[in-house]
């Protein structure tokens, strides 16, 4: 196997990794499935066709990074700020409980974007702190404040959403 | 400090698991090629089909564009195969065969001497004209 092939095989191997938590971070920053899917699309396409990755010492961090640049790069020439798209899915919830994962959505929705992508890059992307400041260009106090922020609307959120939909019945 | 009620939460949270990306486009494209390579070779064998029929046909119709009589192969200096014997050509014989015997041995025994070209002889009748002293 000649090093172009291996390389190209570790990429779809760490696409099949982190793939999905990647369009779902990319799906946080953009509110779209097909901006979020041809965002991280396009960062592993070129991966392949420069074979780049293995200067990487994070891969994972790496391409959350990468992910994030081809966002806010395609958000600069399209010159819009689309609302998170309600209709779209982002998870599947478990016990196939879809209004549980509308909740969850609309709340990440309602969140600062800062706070709504340290939830996502931690949670579901499982960075640590300082991996999430790097990325960010922040300190990992100020990430940890941040995801403990988000944490505690979420939850109020959610609840409220929950109760609401527990009186209405 | 997290409180067992965030860990509570964010176990919670960690059920939902984020949907899985359509698959790479360089996936599809790395099948493509494997699709035009079977069509190359299904062109290249019907290809190779088509140039052999035709070797063979341009054979056949080789060989029956040959001489037809014994006399002109032979002044080529080529093997002539033998002439599929006919009800036509039976008559013939027949016709000016002196007799039964001649049309028979003619059929059985075909010449295959060639006529000699003037100015050659051939090495039976140089001998033959030999006067052997004993």
């Amino acid at each position: 196997m000649s090093r172009t092939e291996g390389s190209s095989a570790e990429i779809e191997f760490l696409y099949r990794q982190h793939g999905a938590a990647l369009l779902l971070f990319a799906m946080a920053m953009t509110g779209e499935r097909g901006r979020a899917q041809d965002a991280v699309h396009q960062v592993f396409v070129r991966l392949i066709e420069n074979g780049s990755l293995s200067r990487a010492a994070d891969k994972k961090a790496y391409l959350f990074a990468c992910v994030r640049n081809a966002v806010l790069n395609e958000g600069k020439l399209q010159n819009r700020n689309t609302p998170l798209d309600p209709d779209t899915a982002w998870f599947i919830p478990p016990d196939r409980d879809y209004a549980a994962e509308l909740n969850l959505r609309r709340a990440l929705g309602a969140l600062p974007d800062d706070q709504r992508q340290v939830v996502v890059l931690h949670m579901w992307g499982e960075l640590t702190f300082l991996q999430i400041g790097d990325l960010l260009g922040v300190s990992s106090n100020t990430v940890a404040s941040r995801y403990r922020y988000a944490l505690a609307k979420l939850r109020d959120e959610m609840s409220a959403k929950e109760n609401s939909c527990a009186n209405s019945r | 400090m997290p409180t067992p009620d965030d860990e509570r939460f964010e176990a919670h949270l960690k059920q939902f698991r984020p949907l899985v990306p359509d698959p790479l486009p360089t996936e599809e494209l790395s099948r493509a090629p494997r699709h035009s390579f079977v069509l190359r070779a299904w062109l290249a064998a019907a290809a190779a089909i088509l140039v052999i029929g035709g070797i063979g046909l341009q054979i056949r119709s080789g060989r029956v564009a040959a001489p037809k009589t014994a006399g002109d192969a032979a002044s080529a200096g080529q093997f002539v195969p033998l002439q599929p014997l006919t009800m036509r050509s039976a008559n013939a014989l027949l016709a000016t065969a002196p007799s039964y015997k001649a049309v028979v041995d003619t059929l059985a025994f075909p010449s295959q001497t060639a006529p000699l070209t003037p100015g050659k002889q051939s090495a039976i009748a140089v001998l033959g004209k030999e006067r052997i002293k004993l």
